[in-house]
């Protein structure tokens, strides 16, 4: 007997649970998703299915399993004792109409996050390897989790999953002080704890087996089938995937609830559980609006959807912060002006102060794109989230993901490989009283693939030309943004910024850069443009000292309109020594990236020139948005009026 | 008979009494979840983490278990253990010490998980598994020092393990799975590189501890050192009544805890200030009331008091008042001293 503890011991996480209770009552749903922050019992939820599942095992898919487990691959055993060559089934084939579980789904391998879901769908393994081929039928329920402050899923592996909803935060006190307790309970007696919920979870089964029953003749009437391709259309939902989805957890639901007839309700839940992941492009930090009185979240209501529309047909190049249409946004500056306020006051200023010396709140955050990757890409793999870049390791380190046929000079033997490379020729080889005769051909290398940091050094123009028209807000929206990308990849990240006379080192290269934000709201904008000495502070110090060994793969990401009117060494026009000192520095080793915030006219382009001269990846400031924001499916779900 | 090489008495360690404190709360309460030490170079980071193995208190195992599997911890048995114990059969048991196992930094993911035996594939053509670090550890404290400079798959590795308290490998043609509980210890210099906040979570407690400042006290460091150099085995028995003193101690201090239940009060305590400091998940609220219970126990009291919830939050709550990535949350620390002043009294 595993010792698990009890689904219905969780308190509250209604959604959560009723969207696993779904899963279990309609096999048709194949993948769920939990999304929540440390620590909200994402895993120990997902574990507790194991106890009312009856007699469907919860299988743990570890973190750091290599294909052959999750596939198959020849049984060497079998292979050398009798010289027959049979399959060692893989996790998926072992998980046939059981529950699998994949904790912290973001941070594994690519590769094996494909096939899992994948073959979750198509309930077929095909493998072709080592020689002989295979296939088998199997179907499981995938749960998985993951923390999406950690780094997100691609959009298309998203939609693989029927369902996904995110852990509530328990805020009211008695419900905390019961969690406490009864976890504290049953670390302490486990046995005795489990068999006080024994009457709940047989209640629990027998629902859920009299919903499976029922399920079969659960039917969706016409005009409710066409409110779910309505939703999946409005909300941008590509493919069928979601719409099929919404169906199956509405059946579920009634199913559940002892009903034959899908109702309006069970398709709103529905379409929150199997929608909202769905959406393309969901934003990292989603302008939901905070709990308000019943009256004024009505008219707030409207608001938001007025403004969707309003978002839907925007201009994408009109880019983050520059729209004050949305309240939201406004809302923010508002609390960042009172802090900017409380901080003028109590803090000295970081740099010397100028006249009409300005500080802007922090436009808002969007979602980044691929802007630092087209140089990595011919020599790496496709990256989603953990580190930027995953390089094929040359030493004995890394994680050991796939093998080959050894390479001339080195060995990193893959012992698993090949020994099942030399099994099936056991029979007829001379073994010299061994179990395993192992020839030179059998030998199979370890490839290993082991993530590499980037030192990303973000370069800020903060003169008093960045003040005009606010532009500093958006300014700071971006780099906000980049940060945030910045941590989920994993990147060790600084920020220089330059005004004045001089350039600051404001935080040096940190993989933990939340003290960044802090910074960046307090850091005023004003006085002359020192652009080129930013520069060179910038290049020395990637260059020498610590940093300059830090790491693998420095970039500086410098934001800047490309002006500059501080002299550097004083001895010629400014511009003249900033393309010296650009050409000097481009090729050396470093990255560059600039991005231009020149905005209104005229136009100087001075920022493009120096992008040539630098050999620099190039992008205007509201190209970096991946997309627009798109709205809510809480918004929609609960604005349908019947 | 191997040759004991002589370690430093942790009763000779001056000061760093939060760095102690926190470990000896850990090993009588190995749920509270583990010990981060922050510090420069220097700071009796390892010396007192090495120090601990010789305080130890022993534990029953299973005779023949390479796990160590405690027959009575039913929540945590290897599958072989767990037959037996279904089987009501009585397995023969063993006194064993807690040990300090050393990850080193350069360990292989193999190593650290566990992979396939060798010899016996090639001798016998059989596929067995062979242990890894984490099975070593079970029951045991797993040291890693600079644990910011551990590569990201195995930290992953290391902390699914602490988080389940099993082991499941599936690599390598094997498929097998352990338990895999202890107490994870480890050291860092933050000038080195910093944790990402979602690891910091996962340590129970998180200690800062900085240089003495005070000379007479640091005379007397440079002092007890020369003389254990000069002469450890003098130093350790000189040492010895000291060191039984706290071996006592854990043991009673084991069992009160044991039997204790933490009180409304405390929990409501706890409850009030995680409301505060709008943290999400409920690590911080169970690691500040376990934490509680091992000071109180600590002290030989099965009552906790306000200096113990205070010395508890004091480690347990400044690592994770910073919620996400880029939310601001600093809090000061005064808010929660406040909190707590507010249920016990100041």
């Amino acid at each position: 007997m595993t010792i698990l503890y009890p689904f219905p011991a969780v308190i509250g996480q209604e959604h959560a649970k009723k969207a696993l209770l779904c899963a279990l009552a309609n096999e048709d749903i194949r993948t769920v998703l939990i999304l929540g922050d440390p620590g909200t019992g994402k895993s120990v939820l997902a574990r507790s299915l194991g106890s009312i599942s009856r007699g469907k095992k919860v299988l743990t898919i570890p973190q750091n399993i290599t294909l052959d487990r999750l596939l198959g691959s020849i049984d060497l055993e079998t292979a050398i004792s009798t010289g027959m060559v049979r399959l060692a089934p893989g996790i998926l084939e072992q998980g046939n109409c059981q529950i699998l579980y994949a904790d912290d789904i973001n941070l594994m391998d690519e590769g094996i996050v494909s096939n899992l879901l994948n073959i979750s769908e198509i309930e077929d393994i095909l493998l072709e390897r080592e020689g002989f081929s295979h296939h088998a039928r199997t179907r499981f329920l995938l749960v998985a989790t993951m923390d999406p402050a950690e780094g997100d899923l691609s959009a298309g592996q998203m939609d693989r999953f029927d369902l996904c909803v995110t852990l509530d935060k328990i805020e009211d006190s008695e419900l905390r002080a019961d969690i406490i307790r009864k976890r504290l309970r049953f670390e302490k007696f486990p046995e005795e704890f489990i068999r006080e919920y024994g009457p709940q979870v047989i209640d629990l089964e027998k629902t859920l087996e009299a919903a499976r029953e029922r399920l079969p003749y659960v039917s969706i009437p016409e005009g409710h089938a066409d409110l779910i391709s309505s939703l999946c259309l409005e909300l941008g939902v590509a493919g069928q995937r979601g719409d099929l989805a919404v169906a199956r957890v509405a059946k579920a639901l009634a199913a559940l609830d002892g009903r034959d007839n899908v109702i309006f309700d069970d398709i709103k839940l529905a379409a929150l559980f199997a929608l909202e992941h769905r959406r393309r492009d969901v934003p990292d930090h989603p302008p939901i609006a905070p709990p308000q009185k019943e009256d004024e979240t009505k008219d707030n209501e409207k608001e938001t959807k007025g403004e969707e529309e309003g978002t839907k047909n925007q201009d994408p190049k009109t880019g983050p912060g520059s729209s004050d249409r949305n309240h939201q946004q406004g809302h923010i500056q508002g609390n960042q002006q009172d802090q900017q306020e409380k901080d003028k006051k109590n803090l000295p200023t970081p740099l010397p102060p100028l006249p009409a010396e300005q500080v802007f709140g922090i436009g808002s955050p969007f979602v980044v794109i691929q802007y630092l990757n087209e140089a990595s890409r011919k020599t790496t793999r496709k990256q989603k989230s953990g580190r930027r870049t995953r390089v094929i390791s040359t030493d004995h380190s890394g994680h050991y993901r796939s093998f080959r046929l050894p390479g001339e000079d080195r060995y990193d033997i893959a012992v698993d490989a090949t020994l099942r490379a030399a099994a099936p020729y056991q029979q007829s080889r001379e073994r010299h009283g061994l179990a395993v005769s192992v020839k030179k051909s059998d030998i199979r290398e370890k490839i290993r693939e082991k993530k590499v940091a980037h030192t990303i050094l973000f370069l800020v123009d903060a003169s008093g030309s960045m003040g005009v028209r606010k532009r500093m807000v958006a300014v700071k929206g971006a780099i906000f943004s980049l940060l945030t990308d910045a941590y989920q990849k994993r990147d060790r990240v600084g920020l220089m910024v330059f005004r004045g006379a001089d350039s600051r080192l404001l935080l040096p290269p940190t993989q933990s850069p939340e003290l960044a934000v802090w910074l960046l709201q307090t850091l005023p904008t004003g006085g002359m443009t020192p652009l080129t000495k930013g520069l060179a502070d910038a290049y020395d110090l990637l260059t020498r000292g610590k940093y300059a060994a830090a790491s693998e793969n420095k970039s500086v990401v410098l934001l800047t309109d490309g002006r500059v009117n501080v002299s550097w060494k004083k001895n010629g026009s400014p511009y003249d020594e900033l393309t010296d000192l650009a050409r000097t520095v481009a090729g050396t080793g470093i990255r560059f990236v600039v991005v231009d915030t020149e905005e209104g006219y005229p136009l100087l382009g001075r920022a493009r020139i120096l992008a040539g001269d630098l050999e620099a990846s190039y992008f205007r400031l509201e190209d970096l948005c991946s997309s627009q924001l798109v709205g809510m499916v809480q918004d929609f779900v609960y604005n349908i009026k019947r | 008979m191997t040759v004991k090489t002589p370690v430093y008495p942790f009763a000779a360690i001056v000061g760093q009494e939060d760095m102690k404190d926190a470990l000896l709360a850990n090993v009588i309460f190995q749920s509270i979840g583990g010990v981060l030490i922050r510090g420069e170079k220097g700071t009796a980071k390892s010396t007192t983490v090495r120090a601990l193995a010789d305080l130890l208190p022993e534990r029953e195992v299973v005779k023949g278990c390479i796990f160590r599997c405690t027959p009575s911890d039913t929540r945590n048995l290897c599958e072989s253990c767990r037959g037996k114990i279904d089987r009501n059969e009585r397995p023969e048991t063993e006194s064993v010490r807690m040990r300090v196992v050393e990850l080193p930094l350069c360990a292989t993911e193999d190593r650290v998980a566990g992979t396939l035996d060798i010899e016996n594939a090639i001798t016998k053509g059989i596929k067995k598994f062979e242990p890894g670090v984490l099975a070593t550890a079970n029951g045991n404290i797993l040291y890693v020092d600079e644990v910011n400079l551990l590569d990201d798959h195995i930290v992953d590795l290391l902390l699914d393990a602490a988080a389940m308290g099993v082991n499941f490998v599936e690599r390598e043609g094997i498929s097998y799975s352990h338990p895999a509980r202890f107490l994870l210890v480890g050291t860092m210099n933050p000038e080195e590189g910093d944790l990402r906040p979602q690891l910091l979570d996962r340590f129970g407690l998180v200690v800062d501890v900085q240089g003495e400042k005070d000379s007479t006290l640091r005379s007397k460091v440079v002092k007890r050192r020369l003389a254990f150099e000069r002469d450890p085995v003098a130093f350790m028995q000189h040492y010895e009544p000291q060191q039984q003193a706290i071996r006592d101690r854990l043991l009673v201090a084991r069992g009160i805890v044991t039997d204790m239940e933490p009180d409304d009060q405390l929990i409501d305590t706890a409850v009030k200030i995680s409301l505060t400091l709008d943290v999400d998940g409920h690590r911080s609220d169970l690691t500040l009331v376990k934490t509680s219970l091992a000071f109180a126990a600590l002290d030989g009291q099965n009552k906790v008091k306000r200096e113990h919830v205070m010395k508890a939050a004091r480690l347990s709550l400044p690592h994770r008042m910073r919620r996400r990535p880029f939310e601001e949350s600093r809090m000061d620390f005064g808010t929660i001293r406040a909190l707590i002043e507010e249920c016990y009294g100041r």
